[in-house]
């Protein structure tokens, strides 16, 4: 039996983008002949996930991914392909289709900000035509859930930033969607508040069976809640995996930022460096293959180590990495 | 009658909300009731200036010409109140990708930007209209039976319609153009004029622009007609046509312009 929630077949989606010559005789010419150039967000894209699946969207900036929820959820049309989520074609924008996903963007937000989240709330339980019980049990759920008892009463923009993605959260998910999407929303959280929300979001996919879609451009969102990985690249799915497989496979690297006690001098390892990006007295940071971190963790701490920081390779790297490999790995 | 149901329940709270956020600030609260007051306070000394220096336009003298800028302050304060503010604040959301979210909520995304932003404090306004309407029905001796006052207040409720469409139609621009290109300044235009003139003064071209094209002319000058029993029926069937056609039109641009729509990027 076909389980997929959302089925995606050779997706497109094009813009068309206005182009002028420079300065004031491109101007004008461009008032009585317009030229425009056509710009491919999506490329015959295929795609389809199961209910319950929690599945991440990576890819650098531009790469298509908020195109990709935005036709997902029906705020854009599609130029071609097909597309069906939940049975329906979202762009038909349905009551009764809107009625069975939340989206969170992390840069809009959806509460009022002179209010409290109580007073939003309410505003949503009229719009998803929640009955009075389903209401108060689904809203104490999340409140336990996210602990926020304490603040249902303060005003939007009094809160955190870590706090009111908590309360966007909520108000999302107070209906009990079937799908989630959710677009960056650990953006500029610090490490402790990017750790509960992801703690949030495991537990709402685990207990009430969710599925989730993920944007991020942070890897550890990516690698502790999805089990599943597409990346995106210039509008095409360059991988389409097991989250696990993917790092293995592709982040091959990783970087240490080391401050030492005293100036340690030149250093010569024994460790393959695979290149220093920093060298100053006290603090350098260097890249190492993923394998070896151990054993130069063991060298460095000969020199009397401060503090260390390992960082993980960024997006980018990752998709470049897959392109030149030229792999495509589709589940 | 379902989805009626649930859009007045959705109504009611969008009031509610409103009316918390705009005690939630002073300013906000007290703010309207002045401004409203000094505009429609000057409004009128300039209307005053104006007719008492003349006695007739077009066929109406003073008394025609006092209800008819009562009417026509009504029909715009229930503007302010229900959904201009609203209404005007559609293309910032357009430009700035805001309206992803109303899309993405299960109700009526005009629906739910028209009514978002209804304004209590301009309530008055509609108090200072109503006040003038009985001045200038004093003036005539008009003494309306219950079914001419019923027809009067169909009219504006009619006219109030024709209103919004034209806002929404020209406030939906942005969904195709990048710019507004100052569309915008068609309504302060047709407004300004049309709320000094009654449509009976236009003739040739400008009762074309202002009774099809740009149709503020009648907007204030049917609900006026009716009360004063100068309505025929052709020009009722022609009001009602044109809101019609109107509505249409705003669907037609509202709708159309979604499936265009392609959100600011993030």
């Amino acid at each position: 039996m076909d389980e997929s929630i959302i089925k995606i077949n050779n997706l497109v989606k094009k813009y068309r983008r206005f182009k002028k010559k420079e300065g004031i005789r491109g101007s004008l010419a461009s008032l009585w002949k317009r030229k425009y150039e056509e710009r491919i967000a999506i490329n015959h894209i295929d795609l389809s996930v199961n209910e319950g699946e929690f599945t991440g969207l990576i890819g650098p900036n531009g790469a298509g991914k908020t195109t990709l929820i935005k036709m997902m959820t029906g705020i854009i049309a599609p130029s071609g392909g097909s597309i069906e989520v939940m049975g329906y074609y979202p762009n038909d924008l349905k009551n009764s289709f809107k009625k069975q996903y939340a989206v969170v963007m992390g840069q809009k937000s959806q509460l009022f900000f002179e209010l409290t989240v109580n007073d939003t709330l309410r505003l949503f339980k009229e719009i998803y035509e929640m009955p009075v019980k389903e209401y108060q049990e689904s809203r104490d759920y999340f409140i336990n859930l996210f602990g926020v008892k304490d603040i249902m009463d303060v005003q939007v923009r009094a809160l955190s930033l870590g706090e009111r993605m908590k309360m966007e959260l909520l108000a999302a998910l107070l209906h009990n969607p079937r799908i989630l999407f959710l677009d960056e929303p650990t953006i500029g959280l610090d490490a402790v508040a990017s750790k509960q929300i992801r703690g949030f979001l495991k537990e709402v996919n685990k207990q009430r069976g969710t599925t989730i879609i993920l944007v991020s451009h942070y890897m550890e969102d990516i690698k502790s809640l999805c089990q599943r990985t597409v990346v995106i690249n210039n509008g095409i799915k360059v991988f389409d995996g097991k989250t696990d497989g993917l790092f293995a496979k592709y982040q091959k690297n990783k970087k240490l930022h080391v401050t030492f006690q005293n100036p340690p001098g030149d250093i010569n390892f024994k460790t393959k460096l695979i290149s220093v990006y920093e060298e100053s007295p006290y603090k350098k940071v260097y890249e190492v293959a993923k394998q070896d971190v151990k054993a130069l963790l063991t060298e460095i701490t000969e020199y009397g180590l401060k503090d260390i920081i390992i960082e993980e390779e960024e997006t980018g790297t990752i998709v470049e990495r897959i392109y030149k490999e030229g792999g495509v790995n589709c589940v | 009658m379902g989805n009626l149901r649930k859009n007045i329940r959705v109504l009611k709270e969008m009031v509610y909300l409103r009316f918390h956020r705009m005690v939630v600030s002073r300013l906000d609260f007290f703010a309207p009731f002045f401004i409203d007051g000094i505009l429609f306070v000057v409004q009128l000394l300039a209307f005053n200036v104006v007719y008492s220096n003349v006695d007739k336009i077009g066929t109406w003298g003073h008394g025609e010409m006092v209800l008819y800028i009562g009417t026509f302050s009504l029909i715009n304060a229930i503007n302010m109140v229900v959904y201009f503010f609203g209404v005007n604040g559609i293309p910032s959301k357009i430009k700035s990708g805001e309206l992803d979210l109303y899309l993405s909520k299960p109700v009526s995304p005009l629906f739910h930007l028209s009514f978002e932003k209804t304004s209590p404090g301009s309530l008055p306004l509609a108090a200072m209209g109503i006040c003038i309407i009985l001045y200038g029905a004093s003036i005539l001796d008009v003494k309306p039976g219950i079914a001419q006052i019923i027809q009067y207040i169909f009219w504006v409720l009619v006219m109030s319609v024709l209103y919004y469409d034209m806002e929404v139609i020209i406030r939906s621009v942005p969904l195709y153009t990048v710019s507004m290109a100052r569309m915008e300044q068609i309504e302060e235009v047709g407004i300004d004029l049309c709320m000094k003139l009654p449509g009976t003064a236009f003739y040739g071209i400008y009762k074309v622009i202002f009774y099809i094209i740009l149709p503020y002319g009648i907007m204030a000058t049917l609900p006026v007609q009716s009360i004063i029993s100068e309505m025929d029926l052709w020009t009722g069937i022609y009001g009602i046509f044109i809101v019609i056609i109107f509505s249409c039109i705003t669907c037609a641009v509202w709708k159309y312009g979604l499936k265009h729509y392609n959100s600011a990027s993030s």
